[in-house]
């Protein structure tokens, strides 16, 4: 029960006009802060059977909780599709437009090779076409080499992205914490909820995740795929990157991404996590294996076509000995010439140095279908993983940017809602500024009208 | 459609529309700068596969054209050599002719025998012609002249011929298509040499070679038909090569098309793009307007 009601209420006027100030202040210092939500003073009137003044019940922020997680698996969205596009985009480097490249080295000896069938006893010739076979081989070796280093570095990206996972999951464990106590006296904790959800969007740029909120303000996140938990309350599942079962293109351990939880116990994530450490899984596991298959299996029947002639039992090198093997293989990776006498190079079929017949048979590898190339030829299957490599570039460069614009768009609506407005917080600046005055006024003129009832005591 | 508009939605959307006009505006002034449409696979994949397809032909072309010298080459040598071969037989047609009445003395058919041998020497001497080291009518190979000389002990008229027996051919197109370049030896003057022999035995024993004067007309007609072939072939040869150069033309051109840029274009682009970018800059103006300059509070 107040002492006057007038100056009571003219004082909870004040009080509340002042929170308000202090609300639109706190809007307009946090204009820029990134994903600072506005804020409001939610003005209550106060009373029963008469009027007790007015009371801020809370301060609430501006938020649409459905756009808020929309952008949230956004995010993850936008993510994965730029990993996916910076790294196809380097992966296509390996197979120029223009300059030393595979189809490159193969048309020059293939030149070479019509050189020899004109000229088969030139020591000169076939010497260029040995350098030749060198250079190819080296260009096959280093594309491999390539493929091979691209999902090597990619394997390693992953211990980054745990680490960067790892550190925003504590955050948000300690902010949890931080929000239970703070809103244990009844008021949320605005400012840290903030903090709280500028770091879940950072986690959802390197995976997928969902989160759900308990009743007392701590935030749970999983996986969304899985459901595997990152963070319980005030405790955390990390991400862990160990040495895996497979090995990678380079004959070393790929890395497997785990969750360690709260018993100790590591578990593999099912399935795909999204985000960009989903993207950096499909990369190593799939694309790069794709196009290393690829070039494998262009490798091996280059080999297979060109040894199958060279070894022909009835051709003959220039000193008149059945032919060796000119190429040795297991893969693009290792490629090489295994010949390095081109007097060993077995242009002729018979006794008579001067014959070109295996030269001839050699160029016709050139126009041959290869039945483990789908019939395509050396050159025109060399053209299509080039190809392949150009349209997986092109799809990753525009999905990110559909998916760019989509985040563009909710972050737009997410402003809309939740971004501060100057133009507002002026307007309310006045308001507020005019309320406190009035309230100012009406204990001035309380105070007055006490006076006077005390000058009407003391006589 | 916008809702409410706040300080950091503006300024977002300022910078994604500046910084989308920039990227275009880059990649107009690449496109101008290196004349290309095509830098990456990515910005044109069909493109690219068929524009690498087309430079594998383009090499083989010009490998297949370098052939073709090489062949001309090799029939021209030919063509000279059988000229020659032709007028050697005349001339030994002639003295047969001479020689097959019953007026020449014994001394003169002594005479005519000597002057057939160095027919038969220099014909054999044509048979050994090489072009770069590699015998013309000896399958193109090097090594040891395939045709033995009449004074070797080892030379035998019915098998003067010691080379290679197959032909050498060329490729000159794609799918197995090959050119022949060489008639084995024998096949070109065995029957001269044997007929020019029998003359010359005929001769030394002081007989008339009339039996000796068919043979000689046989392998002129042989002779002849050979140097018709050679011709026939180097003028295919040659016509293949002006088919070669047109295709080389074409495949420039169309990987020209694919590639290219039309320079233009390319640049009225580039100013419409900085146009747009200058316009959008202009009205960034917009983002400094604020109640702030206009309330005194």
């Amino acid at each position: 029960m107040a002492i006057f009601a007038p100056l009571s209420i003219g004082r909870s006027a004040l009080l509340a006009h002042e929170r308000a100030l202090a609300t639109t202040g706190q809007n307009i210092a946090n204009a820029e802060t990134p994903g600072y939500r506005r804020q409001t003073a939610d003005f209550a009137a106060q009373g029963g059977s008469q009027g007790f003044g007015v009371r801020v019940i809370g301060v609430e922020q501006s938020i649409d909780r459905f756009l808020e997680a929309q952008l949230l698996r956004q995010q993850s969205f936008s993510a994965g599709a730029e990993m996916r596009r910076d790294i196809l985009d380097r992966v296509q480097e390996l197979f120029p437009v223009e300059g030393p490249s595979v189809g490159g080295a193969l048309d020059a000896f293939w030149s070479a090779a019509q050189r020899l069938a004109d000229r088969p006893e030139d020591l000169a010739v076939r010497g260029d076409l040995l350098s030749r076979a060198e250079g190819l081989a080296a260009r096959i070796r280093q594309t491999a080499g390539g493929l091979a280093r691209q999902q090597r570095e990619v394997d390693a990206r992953l211990v980054g992205e745990a680490e960067e996972v790892n550190g925003q999951l504590g955050k948000i464990a300690a902010l949890n914490d931080q929000i239970v106590g703070a809103e244990a006296g009844g008021e949320r904790a605005n400012e840290l909820r903030d903090q709280r959800a500028a770091a879940l969007l950072e986690v959802a740029k390197h995976l997928e995740v969902r989160a759900t909120e308990r009743g007392n303000g701590s935030l749970d996140v999983q996986l969304e795929s899985s459901g595997v938990s990152l963070v319980i309350g005030g405790d955390i599942q990390k991400l862990v990157v160990d040495a895996g079962p497979t090995n990678g293109l380079d004959g070393n351990p790929l890395s497997s991404v785990g969750v360690r939880l709260t018993s100790g116990v590591v578990i593999d994530i099912p399935g795909s996590p999204g985000g960009a450490v989903g993207s950096l899984l499909t990369l190593r596991d799939v694309d790069l294996v794709d196009r290393a298959g690829e070039l494998d299996d262009f490798a091996l029947a280059l080999r297979d076509s060109v040894n199958a002639v060279q070894t022909d039992p009835a051709a003959t090198d220039l000193d008149g000995l059945v032919g060796t093997e000119l190429f040795a293989a297991t893969g693009a990776g290792d490629f090489a010439v295994t010949l390095s006498d081109p007097r060993g190079i077995a242009a002729a079929s018979g006794t008579n140095s001067g014959d070109n017949t295996n030269a001839l048979a050699l160029l016709d590898v050139r126009d041959a279908p290869q039945a483990t190339l789908g019939s395509a030829t050396l050159s025109d299957y060399y053209s299509s993983v080039q190809a392949s490599a150009g349209s997986a570039a092109r799809l990753a460069f525009d999905e990110s940017t559909v998916e760019a614009a989509a985040q563009s768009s909710l972050l737009g609506r997410r402003d809309a809602v939740s971004a501060v407005s100057l133009e507002e917080e002026f307007t309310d600046l006045i308001r507020f500024q005019r309320g406190f005055q009035a309230a100012a006024q009406l204990i001035s003129v309380s105070d007055g009208l006490l006076g006077d009832l005390m000058g009407l005591v003391r006589g | 459609m916008i809702g409410r508009v706040t300080q950091s939605s503006m300024a977002r959307d300022f910078l994604g529309h500046v910084q989308s006009l920039q990227a275009r505006s880059a990649q107009a002034q690449n496109h101008v700068q290196t004349q290309k449409r095509i830098l990456a696979p990515s910005d044109d994949p069909g493109g690219v596969a068929r524009a690498t397809r087309l430079r594998s032909e383009d090499a083989d072309l010009r490998a297949l054209h370098e052939t073709v010298g090489f062949g001309l080459s090799v029939l021209g040598a030919q063509d000279g050599a059988l000229g020659e071969a032709s007028s050697l037989l005349t001339r030994a047609r002639e003295i047969a002719a001479q020689t097959a009445n019953g007026l020449t003395t014994p001394a003169q058919k002594q005479a005519a025998a000597a002057e057939v041998a160095e027919i038969e020497r220099s014909l054999i001497t044509l048979g050994n012609t090489t072009i770069g080291g590699r015998h013309v009518f000896g399958g193109l190979a090097t090594g040891d002249a395939p045709f033995v000389s009449l004074d070797d002990v080892a030379f035998d008229a019915n098998n003067p011929y010691g080379g290679p027996t197959d032909p050498f051919s060329v490729r000159t197109g794609q799918d197995g298509a090959t050119t022949r370049l060489t008639t084995p030896g024998d096949e070109v003057f065995g029957d001269s040499i044997l007929a020019l022999e029998n003359l010359r035995q005929t001769l030394l024993a002081g007989n008339a070679p009339t039996a000796e004067l068919d043979a000689l007309a046989t392998a002129a007609d042989g002779l002849s038909l050979e140097h018709a072939s050679v011709g026939a072939r180097s003028r295919a040869l040659a016509d293949r090569g002006q088919e070669i150069l047109g295709s080389i033309q074409t495949a420039r051109e169309e990987i020209g098309e694919i590639e290219d840029v039309d320079l233009v274009e390319a640049i009225l682009d580039l100013q419409r793009l900085q146009s747009a970018l200058e316009a959008t800059l202009v009205s960034g103006q917009t983002l400094q307007q604020s109640i702030v300059d206009y309330v005194r509070l």
